[in-house]
């Protein structure tokens, strides 16, 4: 990061090589189409690069700073289009031509890593993880999400911390894997 | 099993802190929420809490490798911002100094940088309007005039054009259909009667907009060419140019 900071483009290539992947993944998981997902990270890489300075360490690994940003960016996206009717399913099956491959020991620790999460996830109550998905990767509010599932939004709040807790309880040992 | 309440069943926030991390709070209440927090130490323990989950979570995507155009995209933009970074010297990164009239030299716009932030956003505005930055850092003996050749075949309700500058060549495209899925856009260079492949691969922005520099020099190049092709490319043109520019 420090040579990232100094504007170096070798330091900022070993930065997108090591993120690119869980960026792109976020993205398309978000936007559900190629060229938004391309569009968001494209535009989160370039904001990283152009605002070097603000990574603080304190706050969390460069993984979870990048994802941050991506995240962000990709919530931009969906409520910056007038038609908020987000797609769920893939665009032609991209995920059979560009799914990684377990290339190293890091990659599969990765993977290790993302089938637990998605286990996490999976195995909360349907209503919870609901709630979750729509908010996290659907970029809904939760007076959204509540008006859709008609629902109190009280209820959508409760669901959602709920969900957290039980997902924080299962993952309590939870490490990322190093880059 | 029990996964405990939040730290104090009468604050009024007390189910907001996964709302939040999972930015799900509308603007406004994201707003008061941020503020009570600066008072109520059971809701940033919560929040501290619940943020290490939610940051867990985009792991929970399938995923998926990104195309190797879209590395090379961002790396082209990184490495021309960092370059004029570099010719604008240690002095973009310095504060500005105290303007002295007397002494201010002819050109001396780097004296307004602050942040090589701010320099490289400056300079993607200077790339973006085609002024020759290398002209201004280096004088006479720096890069020729920019020059822009309209394309002479641009899908309909779409325009290309390109600039040259000395060997150097940059494909502009403005509301051009995206490739299909699974395809790209390839820059060909022509001399003679076969068009060579570049390896310069392309695709477009939502709105239809791209800025691609050719990796290739033009010397003696004809015509620039662009055609659709399967993603990473072809030896060979699979069909007909979408795009073609004449330049020398």
């Amino acid at each position: 990061m420090q040579l990232v900071r100094k504007g170096e483009p070798g330091a900022f290539d070993a930065i997108y090589e090591r993120h690119s992947t869980a960026a792109f993944s976020l993205a398309y998981r978000m936007t559900g189409t190629r060229i938004a997902a391309e569009d968001v990270v494209q535009e989160s890489f370039l904001s990283l690069w152009r605002s070097n300075a603000r990574y603080d360490r304190t706050r969390g690994s460069v993984r979870t700073w990048v994802l941050g940003i991506v995240h962000n960016r990709a919530i931009d996206h969906l409520r910056r289009s007038v038609v908020h009717d987000r797609r769920r399913a893939s665009d032609e099956g991209i995920e059979e031509r560009f799914e990684a491959k377990e290339r190293t020991e890091v990659e599969a620790a990765r993977r290790d890593e993302a089938r637990e999460v998605r286990e996490a996830l999976q195995t909360l109550p349907a209503e919870q993880c609901k709630v979750i998905e729509l908010a996290y990767f659907g970029g809904f509010t939760h007076s959204e999400i509540a008006a859709m599932l008609e629902t109190p939004i009280g209820t959508v709040k409760g669901r959602m911390r709920l969900g957290l807790e039980k997902m924080r309880h299962q993952l309590g040992g939870w490490q990322e894997v190093p880059s | 099993m029990s996964f405990g309440l939040p730290p104090s069943s009468t604050c009024p926030h007390a189910d907001d802190a996964g709302a939040y991390v999972l930015r799900a709070l509308p603007d406004t209440e994201l707003r008061a929420f941020a503020q009570h927090m600066e008072t109520c130490a059971g809701c940033r323990h919560e929040v501290e809490e619940l943020q290490v989950v939610a940051d867990q979570l985009p792991m929970a995507a399938p995923q998926l490798v990104p195309p190797p155009d879209l590395r090379n995209r961002i790396m082209s933009v990184v490495e021309s911002e960092a370059e004029l970074l570099r010719a604008a010297g240690p002095q973009a990164d310095r504060p500005p100094a105290r303007a002295r009239p007397s002494r201010r030299p002819r050109f001396g716009w780097t004296r307004l940088f602050v942040s090589p932030g701010i320099a490289a956003s400056l300079a993607a505005v200077f790339v973006f309007l085609g002024v020759g930055a290398g002209v201004l850092l280096s004088g006479d003996d720096g890069p020729g005039p920019v020059r822009t050749v309209a394309a002479s075949t641009a899908p309909e309700g779409s325009s290309a054009a390109v600039e040259v500058q000395d060997d150097v060549a940059t494909l502009v495209v403005r509301d051009l259909p995206a490739p299909k899925s699974g395809r790209v856009y390839q820059v060909w260079v022509r001399t003679g009667a076969a068009p060579k492949p570049t390896h310069t691969l392309f695709n477009v922005r939502t709105d239809g907009d791209a800025r691609v520099k050719v990796d290739e020099s033009i010397a003696g190049v004809e015509e620039i060419l662009v055609t659709e092709e399967p993603s990473g490319g072809s030896n060979i043109p699979s069909g007909p140019p979408v795009i073609a520019a004449t330049v020398n």
